[in-house]
């Protein structure tokens, strides 16, 4: 006879940052947002045009982008953004404003790894538009993820930032255990990038953010290398 | 971009200390991501200057300005000290036949000694890293880091005569560069040329053919406005990554270019007294166009969900050099030449909002009532993860690169380059490595699944994967949740829901909010798996025996010893236990891990009637 109960099935155990997306998505849920997904392999026009980020800009240097061999005009996209994007112009289409979408997904970058830096991470989109959205419901929104996922003590602050499709932009910085953190960019949608998806930025305004998924996961829990997160190793899954 | 505090100081002297004055540029202008402390008593800023504000924050000057606007501080204006030197007139001509060279300013100067430089120019130059090579460049350098406008000096006796032309490249056409590189042009560049037609410049980096030697003694300096689209396209083409061409790429303003060359001028002066200057000549075919737009009080406001005041919009105006007209609250402005990043009112909400501080704006939570769609995909995402978790699969995500496939990147920094096909290879991967180690998992045996996307000619898919010892399955999402839900509607008419990811799922995310988790790394060094069995009379617990095992295995078993096996026999129990072994800093040998479990063999053998099987 084994010590263990053979009868009952013992529960496999779940990836750290599919738990956190989990309850990422009910924090978002709970402030209206609706769950979005979209395509990893993306459209330059979704991951970089509609986004008001032209091409021969510096401003393209600002993310490592993958391009794909043999197709002109798709990229492994950079950031759910792309996903927000599609969503919104959608929910326009569909008159369904004010829209608010979420989204957790991979995300690349064509740079040499280390223990802060790998080619496939995950990010958390957000995107809401409707009448007078501010940068004040920005922070509003952020500060209430941050509470949640690190903690009621957490504070966060705004710093200026810059991309191409926000404005203002915003560097978003969350304090954990006495430290100030970079979490990711965010910002008002930039009225060009509203008139692309076909909305009126007389009538509509909103936000969008971008902060990076595995580093909530690697501040939260201490975890000290983004690589462990895909390494296939189960004794990451401690949670 | 790396900024000398020292520097600063000359054109902002009223400036706070240098620790204060880093909060105060990461708070309101661009992230000071490191203070460097010199011995020389300096401090130097590495600043990440953003790309929206390149063109004109890329220089000490530049700084400099924003800073005394920001502060409202006095900002020292270098002009008048420019005394200009007594100018002749001159036979230089310019000629532009392109659209890429929105300004030219030039100038001949003669009688020059080329030499090294005075020290403090020599200074500056290292403060920020920078190699001082003779006066004539290192003046041409100073003036970029000083103002940000690129310039270049020539030696006009290489020159085949007093004349510049700038215009399209050809293809094929060659130039060696200063490094001594050749480099082959096309159409979309552009090259300096004298009238002989030899190729002095591409514009982004210089020639080898008019170089500044030591026998140079008569030189023409210039100081052009390019496009910003040909400089980046330059540089990528010819992989050309030099100073200028990083301010050329983001749009300088061609009101700059006269203004670095009076810099240039008395700089030069300075170093080589008996020069004789020549007339400026100044081409400027594409006039930068004065920018005005107007914005509201109210719309500030509502962008920033702040109630600025007019009064506040008008001292920051002020402080900004921008001429304005405000009618109640209305503000029509004419935009500074420098600051070509100001387009619109949207522009003006975040000039204002980083100038007065973001920390002004507090969290509003808005009060909306979205009509909220469930995405199906997740749906079916959740129930699918918890359909494999209870079945006993641990999840896992494994790469997406891969070495072959039917999708490839261009140019990656790894040598994966192909997107994968399929969920399974890696999965074997991870059953592999996972099988090593199950000794060091809570798990009965290894059992996994990945929830991924793969890439096909033509399309992404969602997978699902999922394996053991025996086998691996993958199928797509949408087949899985098909054939699960078949099952499951068999077994208990239709229990799976979309959306519904059950009150167990809450459950669990409330306990995850309420203890904070640390994360324990693992050793990478190898472990060592023994097990011991013991007989004992039948009314002994295991729990005496384990007693026993931990007080004398020392501190190197990384988890609690496994009762894996237990049974009576007569009179008498048999508890066997697995113990593991592994240190965070060595690779532990048989011979130290025999000794404990004869350490724990003997304590054991103590007891009366307890025997080691």
């Amino acid at each position: 006879m084994k010590a263990d109960n053979k009868n009952k099935q013992q529960k496999g155990t779940e990836h750290p940052l599919s738990i956190l997306a989990n309850k990422a998505y009910e924090i978002f849920s709970e402030m209206g947002f609706e769950i979005a997904l979209g395509p990893e392999l993306e459209t330059e026009w979704y991951n970089f045009d509609v986004l008001n980020v032209p091409k021969d800009h510096p401003a393209r240097d600002m993310q490592d982008t993958f391009w794909i061999k043999d197709r002109p005009g798709f990229v492994l996209r950079t950031h759910c953004t792309s996903v927000s994007a599609r969503e919104i112009e959608k929910a326009g289409k569909e008159g369904r404003l004010p829209c608010a979408f979420i989204s957790v997904g991979k995300i690349f970058r064509n740079e040499a790894t280390d223990f802060s830096h790998e080619m496939q991470f995950h990010q958390i989109d957000g995107a809401m538009v409707g009448e007078n959205i501010s940068l004040a419901n920005l922070k509003g929104v952020l500060t209430q993820f941050f509470k949640k996922m690190l903690g009621e003590n957490t504070d966060i602050e705004f710093r200026p930032s810059f991309f191409p499709f926000t404005e203002p932009s915003i560097e978003v910085f969350a304090k954990f255990k006495g430290k100030w953190l970079e979490m990711g960019g965010s910002g008002v949608i930039h009225p060009t990038v509203l008139r692309n998806f076909g909305l009126d930025p007389e009538k509509v305004q909103g936000f969008a953010f971008g902060l990076g998924f595995d580093r909530i996961a690697m501040v939260k829990w201490g975890i000290p290398d983004v690589r462990l997160f895909y390494q296939g190793d189960l004794r990451l899954n401690q949670f | 971009m790396k900024i000398s505090y020292n520097w600063l100081k000359w054109y902002i002297p009223d400036a706070p200390d240098a620790e204060k004055l880093a909060y105060i540029i990461t708070y309101h202008v661009a992230e000071v991501e490191t203070v460097e402390k010199r011995e020389d008593g300096d401090n130097i800023f590495d600043i990440k200057i953003l790309p929206n504000r390149a063109h004109d924050l890329l220089s000490h000057q530049g700084i400099a300005r924003e800073l005394a606007s920001l502060l409202d501080i006095k900002y020292v204006d270098p002009t008048p000290k420019y005394k200009i030197p007594e100018s002749k007139p001159t036979n230089l001509k310019i000629e532009i036949i392109t659209s890429k060279d929105r300004r030219h300013v030039g100038r001949i100067v003669r009688n020059i000694k080329v030499g090294s430089s005075p020290e403090w120019v020599v200074k500056h130059l290292e403060s920020i890293g920078q190699r001082s090579i003779n006066n004539i460049v290192d003046a041409t350098n100073l003036v970029m880091f000083n103002c940000g406008q690129p310039t270049h000096a020539f030696d006009l006796s290489k020159v085949s005569g007093p004349k510049l032309i700038i215009k399209d490249a050809s293809r094929g056409q060659k130039i060696i560069l200063l490094t001594g590189e050749e480099k082959e042009l096309s159409e979309s560049m552009i090259v300096i040329t004298d009238e002989a037609g030899n190729p002095l410049d591409t514009g982004i980096k210089g020639g080898k053919h008019a170089e500044i030697t030591n026998s140079t003694t008569d030189i023409i300096l210039e100081a052009d406005n390019f496009d910003p689209v040909f400089a980046r396209k330059t540089g990528q083409i010819l992989n050309i990554f030099t100073d200028a061409r990083k301010r050329f790429e983001n749009d300088l303003s061609p009101e700059l270019a006269p203004y670095a060359m009076q810099e240039l001028s008395a700089l030069i002066l300075e170093m080589c007294p008996g020069a004789i200057f020549e007339n400026i000549v100044d081409t400027y075919p594409q006039r930068q166009e004065e920018r005005k737009f107007s914005f509201s009080t109210d719309m500030i406001s509502r962008i920033l969900g702040l109630n600025v005041s007019v009064e506040e919009i008008e001292n920051i105006l002020k402080r900004y050099n921008f001429e304005y007209k405000n009618d109640g609250g209305e503000f029509k402005i004419i935009v500074p030449s420098m600051r070509l990043d100001l387009v619109g009112e949207e522009d003006m909400a975040e000039e204002i909002g980083r100038i007065i501080g973001y920390d002004r704006i507090k969290p509003i939570i808005p009060k909306i009532n979205f009509k909220l769609k469930i995405n199906e995909t997740y749906a079916k995402i959740v129930w699918v993860r918890n359909k494999l978790l209870n079945d006993g699969y641990s999840e896992v995500m494994t790469y997406t690169f891969c070495n072959k496939g039917e999708i490839e990147v261009e140019k990656s920094a790894s040598d994966k380059k192909f997107l994968r096909t399929n969920l399974s290879d890696g999965l074997k991967e991870s059953l592999k490595l996972n099988k090593i180690n199950v000794s060091l998992l809570n798990l009965g045996e290894v059992k996994i699944f990945e929830i991924g996307t793969v890439f096909k000619k033509g399309s992404e898919e969602m997978h699902i994967a999922y394996g053991d010892k025996k086998e691996i399955k993958e199928i797509t999402l949408d087949e899985y949740t098909k054939l699960a839900r078949a099952e499951t509607q068999v077994k208990n008419s239709g229990a799976f829901a979309l959306g519904d990811m059950g009150q167990g799922t809450h459950d669990a995310l409330n306990s995850l909010l309420e203890s904070p988790q640390k994360f324990k790394m693992w050793s990478l060094f190898p472990f060592i798996v023994r097990d011991v069995a013991v007989w004992v009379p039948k009314d002994v617990s295991s729990e005496n025996v384990l007693k026993i095992i931990k007080e004398n295995m020392g501190n190197m078993v990384i988890r609690d010893p496994e009762l894996f096996d237990e049974f009576k026999k007569n009179t008498k129990i048999s508890y066997a236990f697995r113990l593991v072994f592994q240190s965070n800093d060595r690779t532990l040998t048989d011979q130290e891990i025999n000794e404990i479990m004869a350490k724990i063999t003997n304590k054991i053998k103590e007891n009366d009637g307890w025997q080691v099987r």
